[in-house]
């Protein structure tokens, strides 16, 4: 199919896309991943494109503060294989990794999959385990959501309509942290049936905090605090984490669809969040 | 006349010609026509499976700046006619709705315009006032009496069904030891080529001739059913194929409604007009295969020893039949038996229709379908008797002495191994490891198992086996049909070079490049030598009703055909050369390139010479001897015979050997199949290029695969089509493919010039069933009955949840 | 698809009933509901504009209200058709008071065909649900005003 016509405007620099999108409700282009399948499709009809890969200064991925700041031009796949994002926070190389095929991330922006809001996307996830956050520029200032506080529902996000996302940030992770991603789909590249990012925090041993953040199995992404409770100040064997992960059921609420019922998911997210936070503790043991 | 033939380029993997256009962006597709002033045009499709049109309302649409026009239903009645089909009472098929739809994406008005951005505006203008009707889309729910109705002039949803019997099946089933039974259901999927449907069409009102430009995989039957759906003489239709189609696999030799469609808008609107089809468009209405519902009976001795069949096949061709339908029900009926000696044979055959997208036929027509059912009914049987499976295969198979084998539905089985090429699989997959694996596995509560799969590979088609749709006494008051036939065209230039003018119409397999090969053998050339073009054009070409691509038939009625052209050459050649030597053509020879006198050799002349003379010195030719120097043959298999009183037909004509063995292991957490192993064994008689066939087979088994576990197409139960896009369709890709070893034996068959048969869709037709079986020994100790396809991890699982819970499991549900 | 539940209203039964009967109510009510006008009684052309932001559709189709039994339980009837293809909707409710309260118990069918049918399956049924809470949360909200 083909989409529908649009004015399509390439501003040099942030306060003059800021302008376009506030003159004509325009939509945001960046890697185009998502928006141009939909708009080809007709399903996303918007009458105003403001293309923002002409901005200068927004592809970066750098250090700073006890975090890792990602602008709202770098590339999934420039993420993906950044040496700072590899050695300071792994999970996110491995959750970008999962992202389409390397020619998507070679084009797909990491920040315009935030704003995408996929509940069964990768980065999305990612930044729930991470509880990263998300700034978002307007013509009256700069607002920071949390990850959490950032998705809404299905395609939904806590943006204003005269608001862009400029930037994304996570924490270094110290060292010794555990981590895992773990994704099930139908091929190689498909959307996540059920994905799960978990981190495991730990001190001499013990596990101080975990994580567990799951897509696919709700309208966003989904911590499982209760589960993560059962590991919290404890020392993880097989046996705990097969409790969590029967426990990480409960926060979910999947659909089911063509390709997976909401039954398999939910056993799929046990299932998965066992095998992730069982490769978490062998790297936080000592092989990453 | 001797010569010599070195087979020198014949069984070479001698690269292929046709590549480099292809992969420098040089290739010629419908697409790449660009003619002055042509228009684009976009379908409003209907987004309900069942319902009434009452009203179409274009003028919106046509005052939109950059529209050229509208075609709707009501013109589409008053300019054409339904496509015939061989069927008794056929429903009136039309390239666009007419008064009512009857799947979700029918065409329901075409838009004209200067672009096909321009064009899909439009559409987004036409209104249309639709009255929803109750929806069919099951196949059982299809044929009960309180079914909706699609076809009213039908009064039923079943487009054909017949009774057939081969032997004695009562006796069979009477004296048997044991009867097992199986209900199977195979899904409806596809090929997806990576070229969809394109049409270039234009009407000149002053000749009245149309001319269309199209990718379908040959003239074949539609030039003609076309022709007459348009109402015009085969001769005011000009139907251009150009030299490469994007893939075809069958999607492109069912009747193709969109060259009609798109003729006649560009004759309504007066216009050029290019039509691209889009993947939604072809994964909503193009062509699938069909999906099948059967019941089978074996009756068999306490030996292994099986005696006949009984089934009740039901192929569902969708919201209409459409020609070479009911070809799915009947095209299997020579090698129904499959590589067994089965004597005795009980069909209960139905065409049925329901609210999906319609049918063609797909990759390995029938045989998959079939085989499903009849290779899981010998597991069934092997384990019902306590037999290895491998051991009833080898108890059954027709022998090699016995070819060549008439089957019980009347194949002539050419040549053929069986047990060889098993044995060969085997010993490939080491066998016996195996099963101490799945000894030592389910022992530790792992699922392993080892499916197998052992199917005779039908190339060709004899277009008679269409006509067992109609009953003995309907075939002796119509018109018969039979034949198979390939037309080629071998010229000499004055300086004796050859040109091949093919119309085999190929989508991607190699054809010009056998071509040279094969040639170059026959004369003595080296392959760059000879020179060839396929392309079909109805005006330029010589062509019958069955030329074209499909049932992988190039390898046996094409190598003979073309031989047969190449030998009618080779004969005139000789014949001038004896007659300008002034000697008798017993005298000489055709030998190193000269025909030479067989008692001199150094006397001759070359075949070059003898070119120059047939163009340059006409008159020196022997009498009665046409000028130039030219060959043709349109040849047909002579074994393509219409079917017997009994219903008997070699319905094709050259009949392969395919043999997978799989090994698997189900993962019991998340029901994914993880291959251990993977052999796949065949024979396709005489090899003409190994690279080419091994992309066949490679090819035919990852369509196979997908069928087997990822691809469908899918309708909710409102007739809603779940996979009209990528996303939802899941062709499997390098990264789900396993590894996967191949073997070949070669037996030639006796019937082609060559000995080569068919192996385009051999694997196409044991894989899923080799899937099925592997998983259904897998998931033995849990009692899980595998009978329907695709078999997805969320399937898998459902299935050990309710084993694991002693709950009985469900049937397998046809919604799609 | 089908999808069944129930909603407590911080409201007496009548109350609820009329909300629920009422086009200027239904309209506020209604995710992405431009207008609603009564040619009938009991009968509405209705505008929406729904969808998730980036991908909504423009659907114009009717609406009504039958099997009425007044303030117990109805039946509502709703189908609209646009660009992105049409929606059906017919779901039976039925109130019953729990003190202050009303409940309303629903048992909805939800049909959906067209382009978002073929190409947003994933999500479609995870949306209807969310537009079904939005729908008996805007409800509440125009219940209280």
């Amino acid at each position: 199919m083909k989409p529908c016509a649009f004015e399509y405007f390439a501003p040099g620099s942030v306060p003059e896309a800021l302008a376009l999108i506030q003159q004509h409700q325009g939509k945001i282009l960046a890697g185009g991943q998502s928006l141009i399948p939909l708009m080809n499709f007709r399903l996303g009809r918007p009458e105003v494109l403001v293309d923002i890969n002409r901005i200068p200064g927004l592809d970066y991925i750098r250090q700073h503060d006890g975090t890792l700041q990602i602008g709202a031009l770098a590339r999934e796949r420039d993420v993906e294989l950044s040496p700072l994002v590899r050695q300071h926070c792994p999970l996110l190389a491995e959750a970008v990794s999962h992202v389409g095929h390397s020619t998507i991330r070679n084009r797909g922006t990491f920040c315009g999959s935030i704003a995408h809001a996929d509940p069964s996307a990768e980065i999305p996830c990612a930044m729930c385990a991470l509880e990263g956050t998300i700034k978002a520029v307007s013509p009256t200032g700069e607002t920071v959501f949390t990850a959490e506080e950032f998705f809404l529902t299905y395609l939904t996000t806590a943006l204003e309509a005269d608001q862009m996302v400029i930037e994304a940030s996570v924490p270094l992770l110290p060292p010794g942290t555990g981590w895992s991603f773990v994704e099930m789909s139908r091929r190689s590249g498909d959307f996540a049936i059920v994905a799960v990012a978990t981190l495991l925090f730990m001190e001499k041993g013990v596990c101080t905090a975990a994580r567990i953040a799951l897509a696919g199995v709700a309208s966003t992404p989904v911590r499982a605090r209760d589960a993560e409770a059962v590991l919290a100040g404890q020392t993880p064997t097989p046996d705990l984490i097969a409790q969590a992960a029967a426990v990480v059921v409960d926060a979910t609420d999947p659909e089911s669809d063509y390709h997976a019922s909401a039954d398999y998911r939910r056993d799929m997210s046990r299932v998965l969040s066992q095998r992730s936070l069982t490769e978490a503790l062998a790297r936080a043991q000592g092989g990453n | 006349m001797s010569e010599q033939n070195a087979k020198k380029w014949v069984g070479q993997s001698y690269k292929r010609r046709e590549d480099l256009r292809l992969l420098v962006g040089r290739g010629k597709f419908v697409d790449d026509i660009k003619l002055p002033n042509m228009k684009y045009a976009a379908i409003l499709r209907s987004p309900y499976a069942h319902a009434w049109i009452r009203g179409i309302d274009t003028s919106a649409a046509e005052k939109l700046p950059g529209v050229r026009g509208v075609l709707t239903g009501t013109d589409v009645a008053a300019m054409s006619k339904p496509f015939p089909v061989g069927v008794p009472i056929p429903p009136k098929y039309y390239s666009c709705a007419i008064d009512k739809v009857r799947f979700v994406g029918e065409p329901v008005a075409v838009i004209v315009a200067d672009t096909r951005y321009i064009a899909e505006d439009a559409l987004d203008l036409i209104q249309v006032e639709y009255e929803p009707l109750p929806v069919v889309m099951d196949i059982a729910e299809a044929i009960k009496p309180e079914a909706p109705i699609l076809h009213e002039n039908i009064g039923s949803n079943i487009y054909s069904r017949r009774f057939i019997k081969y032997g004695d099946p009562d006796k069979a089933f009477a004296e048997a030891d044991v009867i097992v039974k199986g209900r199977f259901l195979f899904p409806k999927y596809g090929s997806t080529p990576m070229e969809t449907y394109a049409v270039v069409a234009t009407y000149n009102p002053h000749t009245e001739e149309y001319v269309i430009h199209n990718n379908f995989q040959g003239p074949f039957v539609n030039h003609a059913l076309t022709s007459i759906a348009l109402g015009i003489p085969e001769n005011k239709m000009r139907w251009i194929v150009p030299t490469d189609i994007g893939g075809g696999f069958g999607t492109k030799t069912g009747v193709y409604p969109y060259i009609a469609l798109i003729a006649l808008a560009a004759r309504k609107t007066n216009q050029t007009v290019k039509w691209i089809e889009d993947r939604r468009e072809h994964l909503l209405a193009s062509a699938t295969q069909t999906d099948r519902l059967t019941y089978m009976e074996f009756a068999a001795k306490k030996d292994g020893t099986i005696l006949g069949i009984r089934d009740q096949a039901i192929d569902n061709c969708g919201g209409y039949i459409r020609a070479p339908e009911p070809g799915c029900a009947y095209r299997s009926n020579g090698n129904h038996t499959g590589a067994y000696q089965i004597d005795h044979c009980d069909r209960d055959v139905m065409v049925v229709g329901t609210n999906k997208c319609l049918t063609a036929p797909n990759r390995g027509y029938t045989c998959q379908e079939l085989y499903f059912s009849t290779e899981r009914m010998v597991d069934i049987l092997a384990d019902k008797l306590g037999m290895d499976p491998a051991e009833i295969r080898f108890k059954n198979f027709i022998q090699p002495g016995q070819m060549p084998y008439t089957a019980a539905g009347g194949g002539i089985y050419d040549s053929g191994d069986y047990p060889k090429a098993f044995q060969l699989a085997l010993d490939m997959v080491d066998y016996k490891k195996w099963r101490a694996e799945q000894k030592k596995a389910r022992a530790e509560g792992r699922y392993i198992g080892i499916g197998f799969a052992t199917v005779v590979d039908p190339s060709v088609t004899n277009i008679a086996y269409v006509t067992t749709a109609l009953t003995p006494e309907e075939r002796k008051v119509s018109h018969p049909k039979s034949g198979s036939g390939e037309s080629f065209l071998i010229k000499m230039d004055p300086l004796g070079k050859v040109h091949i003018i093919a119309c085999t119409n190929p989508q991607g397999q190699g054809h010009e490049t056998v071509i040279s090969q094969i040639v170059a053998d026959a004369l003595g050339l080296h392959p760059e030598e000879v020179s060839v073009s396929d392309v079909v054009d109805t005006y330029d070409r010589v062509f019958t009703i069955t030329t074209g691509s499909y049932s992988s038939r190039f390898a046996s009625v094409g190598t003979t055909a073309l031989l047969t052209a190449v030998d009618r050459l080779k004969v005139k050649i000789v014949k001038i050369g004896a007659h300008l030597l002034q000697v008798n053509i017993d005298d000489v020879e055709l030998a190193e390139g000269k025909v030479r006198l067989k008692a001199n050799p150094k006397k001759g002349i070359s075949i070059k010479q003898i070119a120059g003379t047939a163009h340059w010195d006409q008159a020196a030719l022997p009498l009665d001897m046409d000028a130039g120097l030219s060959a043709s043959a349109l040849w047909s298999m002579p074994t393509s015979k219409p079917p017997d009183e009994l219903d008997r037909v070699d319905s094709s004509n050259t009949y392969g050997f395919a043999c997978e063995i799989i090994v698997v292991e189900i993962d019991a957490n998340t029901g994914e199949i993880k291959f251990h192993k993977w052999v796949s064994v065949h024979d396709a008689g005489t090899i003409l290029n190994p690279m080419i066939v091994e992309g066949q087979v490679m090819g035919g088994i990852t369509h196979a695969f997908g069928g087997a576990l990822y691809e469908e197409f899918a309708y909710d139960e409102n007739g809603q089509c779940l996979t009209a896009s990528f996303q939802d369709y899941l062709c499997p890709t390098a990264m789900e493919l396993p590894a996967i070893e191949l073997g070949h034996i070669e037996s030639p068959s006796p019937f082609t010039a060559l000995g080569s048969k068919g192996i385009g869709e051999a694997s196409c037709m044991s894989v899923p069933v080799a899937i099925g079986n592997a998983v259904a020994d897998a998931l033995k100790p849990l009692g899980i009955e595998i009978n329907e396809l695709p078999l997805t991890p969320n399937k898998i699982w459902h299935m050990m949840q309710k084993a694991k819970a002693g709950l009985p499991q469900a049937e397998a549900a046809n919604r799609g | 698809m089908k999808l069944e539940g129930k909603y407590k209203f911080a409201a007496p039964q009548q109350k609820v009933w009329e909300a629920f009967t009422t086009p200027a109510i239904l309209k506020q009510a209604i995710p992405g509901c431009e207008s609603l006008t009564e040619y009938e009684p009991q009968k509405y052309d209705a505008l929406l504009k729904i969808g998730i932001p980036g991908v909504k559709g423009t659907y114009s189709g009717k609406f009504e209200i039958v099997d009425a039994q007044p303030p117990n339980q109805c039946r509502m009837i709703g189908e609209g058709s646009g660009t992105p293809g049409f929606l059906k909707t017919e779901t039976a409710i039925q109130l019953t008071t729990e003190g202050a309260h009303t409940v309303v118990n629903y048992q909805g069918d939800i049909q959906v065909g067209g382009l978002i049918a073929g190409i947003g399956q994933r999500m479609i049924g995870g949306i209807a649900k969310m537009m079904l809470n939005q729908f008996f949360k805007q409800m509440s909200q125009a219940l209280e005003s």
